[in-house]
């Protein structure tokens, strides 16, 4: 259509969407789309309403076709018209909807419109389709000057084209369409082809003129499967059909005249529009955008709006420019506010202009009107929708420009209100009157009617029960209360309500610790504490769950109908957005990786990231996942907690939670040292991984690199095939302690393989281990270094002859392991935690221990032992122990007989070395001093040769290590020590003491003296004066 | 608010305590299970400050664990809706401030700071006014009032403001 050319760009938009818009709405269309052209004809007509004669030949043109429409394609009316009519004429009378549709689908058609169609209005045609059959005959028979006379004294009277304005019921009554006006019939067509139908039709009149004899077709976009035609003889249809493949014209149904009406009736609602709605768009580049409506025409029935614009500067640049503008945009620009500073730098032309009316300034930009960069935009009511809208507050959020103050925005919020549905209020519901005279007024809802609400007024001297319309009210919260959403995009969290602004709640979500805002309306006040939904299907909120991708993450969030998920990144928070199909599964497996110091961290262990942005961070951690933690810190706010961290780069803090017998999880802050594992476990436990690398730090060695300590296999080169731990690693060459042959050797990286599985690593772990306190540990481990020569005694005969079968036992951990272990489950460490006197039962098993040092071998890191290992040096009895048996050891020289003798022995796990006699010299140690003095709650301890950190035993684990919580009152950090770490704080006269040992372990009392090594003791219970060895006395704590 | 209230408890007691000792274990017990927790009626139970009466004890079928019905004094706190407290803050973020008041932790969110204290955020995350006069970061003493508690099983959570007259930093870390 020429017109079409004059549109600004977007206006283009507009059109052709609005030829989606089903027939009927192609009036309104059409409608705006004039009035949208600031060239709009109607109004020059109206402007030269007098002037007809220099309009006259198109006002008569139109008088014609409104003749048409109004004669309903009578004879005699039709008669003036008929010289005239060609192919292009009939288009504009017959064919002028279906033009509008061919627009969709067959742009091409442009041309052709441009012929036939010509300056024809395009609503009249339109109009004519709907008019026609209502028209009565009396029209018909009226003669062009009276009809020419009425539509000027139309126009005359108003500048509009709103017609149904003007007629009156019995007007309108005298349109119902009669027996003698054409016939409406209904004709199957293929399903989805409806308007194509019409179309073929439309082009098949075009082709054949007059041949053709039905006069309208339509298409109804609600109306699936068939079409109407407009015809006076079911013939003419049929002929009409003819040929058309989309047709099935083989039953044709004749509409009832009463239904007639009905097949073209459109549903106008009466829209109640005023400013500051919120509106949307319903057609357009601007479909669906939320508008607010800042000017209403009611008599022209239109509404300027206020819009975020959606503008391609550049293309707008290129089009005032005259340069070529691609015909049809592929895309939608989004929304995005309009900089005037921006648009000049793409030379467009800016006016600024001062809106008469208003006073405001405005900025023109090729013909669109700019505010405070919103596009203010005039529009018919009719493409607006003002029903059930719904705005986001993220909508809202936008259209609040810095400079506001929200206020007025607020405040238009309550134009929300009246898309309330029923049953809003509650009996007791708090509210508070929002509109007038009664407004900020404070009640509780009594009783509710249909429109209206008895309130029970909070303010004394008024009525006992008010009844106020619905729509004046607003439910009321204060903030503090405990409310829960219930409706709207926030459903199911709950939280307190941290401040009101009107009608908007903001509040703390109880899960998430994040505010929130929501509509008071979407609210209602409970006690209940719930995290929202939480689950959708089989996902759960805190699941870790991998996604389509491969990639994974925690669901942090659970939205209506998508979680959000912390996705498994671990060097920045990284959350999307996913929908329920877009997880694979959930991820449940609970596997332990290493952290930075190579101690094994499972699922609860409590973390701290030690490197990374969330450094310093620290928490349990809930899932463990390729090597990537995620740790929930109650103190971290965003993502609801959760952190992502590889595991690399935190460290364990205190003991594991999981897993009371693991070891390798020792991290102690106390003294910073990092302390070994506690108690080994059952060997089983490292088929995989290799050794915990605990002891390796014992060895002073750091963690550098995670080769160190595995044991390898040596591929290549002199030693291939030999097996051996690596001590060093050295850029490309790594250090091989090799298990056969008494030497470190180094080897070429690449010629080792560190995939050997063996049973070798187990020996390790208890070796250094604490493990002092598991007898069969310890008894495992003097096998290795007896073992190791007779590994090399194996080359000779004589290993064949009878050693070997030895040394399988001796090997396999299981063999020899299983008298000692029922020993272990005696001392099941469960029961040990604080009843000492199972503790004592541990001495033995150091004693084994002691071989290791024995053996001499300064290249095992059991060398370390005599400074390190002995536990509760503090202890001075123990210190003492392990000393006799010492020298005693034979410096590793006696293996083979030894060894030999000692596996006979297993069983009894006693007699093993010459060293032996060792022990059974020690046994009355243990004897004489069965209720040793071990640790106990609430004594004051303080780090090992330092005056100055002080702590409080809170608690005494199982394996010997106890909490500490630092401060002398212990109100500082809690930590986990070994007993090695930490000594008894000497009490000293006056003090509150604690017994540690003897029959009044346990008691309480207070250091009435000193008597030497002797103290003299008041027992709180009995008041009985005790003199007890100041050894076995301990600080108590001040409460 | 703090109260001095009595309480009682059923202690069930492993039979290995049963001697010489047995109150003691049992106040001893009471105090590790007592101390420290939190109920929405009374709120936290800060101390046991003496043990009124030890009932009878009665032993369970199979377990062989005795329960005895203790009464005991203990103080008490919890915090109300419009209480005044004097609390440390120990987190600051954008959002707002996290005080602890004893065991009561106390959310402060920036809504309900004054308008003049902006966020700042940095090492030392605080909330400033525009003339640097007053600042709230970590460990500053803020004196707030409760508008809103929420009773976990083992948590008082509670929403403070600091918007109101005579509340805000009473002392500040930085001055000492």
């Amino acid at each position: 259509m020429p017109r079409r050319r004059d549109d600004d760009d977007d206006e283009m938009d507009a059109e052709e969407d609005e030829y989606d818009e089903q027939v009927m709405d192609d009036e309104i269309d059409e409608e705006e789309e004039e009035e949208d052209d600031r060239s709009s004809r109607k109004r020059r007509r109206s402007q030269f309403i007098d002037d007809v004669a220099e309009e006259d030949d198109e006002e008569e043109e139109e008088d014609y076709d409104d003749d048409e429409d109004y004669g309903g394609g009578g004879g005699a009316a039709r008669k003036p018209k008929a010289k005239r009519r060609s192919g292009s004429e009939f288009f504009d009378l017959e064919a002028q909807v279906d033009s509008d549709e061919e627009e969709d689908e067959e742009e091409g058609e442009d041309d052709f419109i441009v012929d036939g169609g010509a300056e024809l209005p395009d609503e009249d045609g339109g109009r004519g389709i709907h008019r026609r059959p209502l028209l009565p005959r009396e029209d018909e028979q009226e003669d062009v000057e009276a009809l020419e006379r009425r539509i000027q004294a139309r126009y005359a009277r108003s500048s509009h084209t709103e017609y149904d304005e003007e007629t009156t019921d019995v007007e309108q009554q005298a349109l119902l369409p009669s027996v003698r006006d054409p016939k409406l019939w209904m004709v199957k067509c293929a399903i989805g082809r409806e308007r194509e139908a019409a179309v073929c039709l439309m082009q098949k009149c075009i082709d054949k003129g007059s041949e053709l004899q039905i006069r309208s077709a339509i298409a109804l976009d609600h109306l699936k499967n068939y079409i109407y035609i407009e015809a006076d003889k079911e013939a003419h249809v049929k002929e009409a059909c003819k040929g058309l493949r989309n047709i099935y014209s083989q039953k044709v149904m004749l509409v009832p005249i009463r239904e007639m009406t009905d097949v073209l009736a459109v549903e106008s609602k009466a829209i109640d529009l005023s400013r500051d709605t919120w509106v949307r768009m319903k057609i357009g580049n601007y479909k669906g955008d939320l508008a607010k409506v800042v000017d209403v025409d009611n008599v022209r029935q239109r509404v300027t709006v206020k819009l975020i614009p959606r503008i391609d500067l550049q293309a707008l640049a290129n089009k005032l420019e005259g340069r070529e503008v691609a015909k049809k945009k592929p895309f939608v620009p989004p929304p995005r506010f309009m900089n005037v500073d921006e648009a000049r730098e793409l030379h467009i032309r800016v006016e600024r202009r001062r809106d008469p009316m208003t006073g405001d300034y405005f900025e023109n930009i090729g013909g669109m009107l700019f505010k405070d960069g919103f596009l203010y935009k005039t529009v018919s009511m009719k493409s607006i929708s003002a029903q059930n809208i719904q705005p986001t507050f993220d909508e809202l959020e936008k259209f609040r420009t810095p400079g506001e103050n929200g206020e007025s925005d607020i405040a238009s919020l309550s134009t929300l209100f009246a898309n309330r549905k029923k049953g809003h209020f509650m009996k007791g519901d708090a509210v508070i009157v929002i509109k007038g005279d009664l407004k900020n007024l404070k009640g509780w809802v009594e009783k509710v009617d249909e429109e209206n609400v008895h309130i029970r007024p909070e303010m004394k001297g008024l009525p006992k029960t008010l009844a106020v319309n619905s729509k004046e009210l607003c439910k009321y919260f204060e903030p503090g209360n405990h409310v829960k959403v219930v409706s709207g995009t926030q459903a199911g969290a709950t939280g307190m309500v941290l401040k009101v602004e009107q009608h908007v709640l903001i509040i703390l979500s109880d899960t998430t610790k994040e505010d929130i805002r929501v509509f008071a309306d979407d609210v209602v006040e409970s006690s209940e504490v719930t995290t929202g939904i939480t689950k959708i299907g089989d996902y759960e909120l805190r699941d870790l769950v991998l996604l389509d991708n491969n990639s994974f993450g925690v669901i942090i969030r659970v939205e209506s109908e998508a979680f959000q998920v912390l996705k498994g990144v671990p060097d920045r928070p990284e959350v999307a957005l996913v929908k329920l199909r877009e997880i694979k599964c959930k991820l449940e497996k609970k596997s332990n990786v290493q952290d930075r110091n190579k101690n094994t961290v499972a699922v609860k262990d409590v973390v701290r990231i030690v490197e990374g942005p969330c450094k310093g961070k620290q928490g349990p951690v809930e899932h463990i996942y390729r090597g990537i933690l995620f740790i929930h810190d109650r103190h971290h706010l965003e993502h609801a907690g959760f952190i992502c961290a590889k595991s690399s780069s935190c460290v364990v803090v205190g003991g594991s939670r999981a897993n009371g017998d693991r070891n390798g999880d020792a991290y102690s802050r106390f003294n910073s040292l990092r302390t070994p594992p506690r108690i080994p476990q059952s060997p089983g436990r490292y088929s995989r991984g290799g050794p915990p690398a605990g002891g390796r730090n014992r060895g002073g060695r750091g963690g550098h690199d995670a080769l160190v300590g595995t044991t390898v296999k040596v591929r290549l080169g002199p030693y291939k095939g030999y097996r051996g731990r690596v001590v060093d690693v050295k850029g490309q060459s790594v250090r091989v302690e090799l298990e056969s042959q008494m030497k470190v050797v180094t080897v070429d990286r690449s010629m080792i393989s560190d995939n050997v599985v063996v049973s070798t690593p187990y020996r390790d772990t208890p070796r250094y281990g604490m493990g002092s306190e598991t007898p069969m540990h310890p008894s495992r481990t003097p096998l290795h270094p007896y073992m190791t020569p007779m590994r090399d005694a194996g080359a000779t005969p004589i290993h064949d002859g009878m050693r070997t079968p030895m040394r399988d036992r001796a090997w396999n951990p299981y063999t020899p392991m299983s008298p000692p272990r029922d020993n272990w489950e005696d001392g099941n460490p469960g029961s040990w935690g604080t009843s000492p006197q199972y503790q004592p039962g541990s001495p033995p098993s150091r004693a084994y221990e002691a071989p290791t040092p024995g053996s001499g071998w300064a290249s095992t890191p059991g060398g370390n032992y005599s400074d390190a290992g002995t536990p509760r040096d503090s202890s001075s009895t123990y210190v003492n122990a392990p000393s006799p048996y010492l020298p005693s050891t034979p410096g590793g020289q006696p293996m083979t007989p030894n060894s030999a003798s000692y596996l006979p022995g297993t069983p009894g796990g006693q007699p093993m070395t010459p060293g032996t006699g060792g022990l059974d010299a020690m046994s009355p140690v243990i004897g004489a001093d069965n209720e040793g003095p071990w640790f106990m709650p609430d004594i004051l301890v303080r780090r090992s040769g330092e005056e100055s950190v002080v702590g409080v035993i809170r608690e005494v684990l199982p394996d010997g290590s106890c909490r500490v919580v630092l401060g002398s009152s212990g109100n500082g950090d809690t930590i986990t020590a070994l007993p090695n770490e930490i000594e008894i704080v000497p009490p000293r006269k006056t003090d509150k003491i604690k017994i540690m040992g003897g029959p009044h372990r346990g008691a309480t009392g207070k250091l009435i003296g000193v008597d030497g090594t002797d103290g003299i003791v008041k027992v709180d219970v009995s008041l009985d004066v005790k003199i007890l060895d100041m050894a076995i006395l301990a600080k108590l704590a001040q409460p | 608010m703090f109260f001095h209230i009595v309480l009682e408890r059923n202690m069930q007691l492993h039979p290995r305590h049963f001697g010489r000792n047995l109150r003691e274990h049992i106040i001893s017990k009471l105090m590790k299970d007592v101390e420290g927790t939190c109920s929405g009626r009374h709120g936290f139970v800060v101390a046991i400050t003496s043990v009124e009466n030890i009932g009878k004890g009665l032993i369970r079928d199979g377990t062989g664990f005795v329960t005895f019905p203790v009464k005991y004094q203990c103080v008490v706190f919890r915090p109300f809706k419009g209480e005044i407290l004097e609390a440390v803050v120990s987190m600051v973020n954008k959002m707002g401030f996290f005080a602890e008041a004893g065991p009561v932790q106390i959310f402060v969110s920036n809504h309900l700071i004054p308008d003049d204290m902006e966020f700042q955020s940095g090492d030392m995350p605080n909330y400033t006014t525009s003339d640097g006069s007053v600042k709230i970061q970590k460990d500053s003493e803020v004196r707030l009032k409760i508008i809103g508690t929420r009773v976990d099983a083992t948590e008082i959570f509670c929403i403070g403001t600091i918007k109101d007259d005579f509340l805000g930093v009473i002392n500040d870390p930085t001055t000492i």
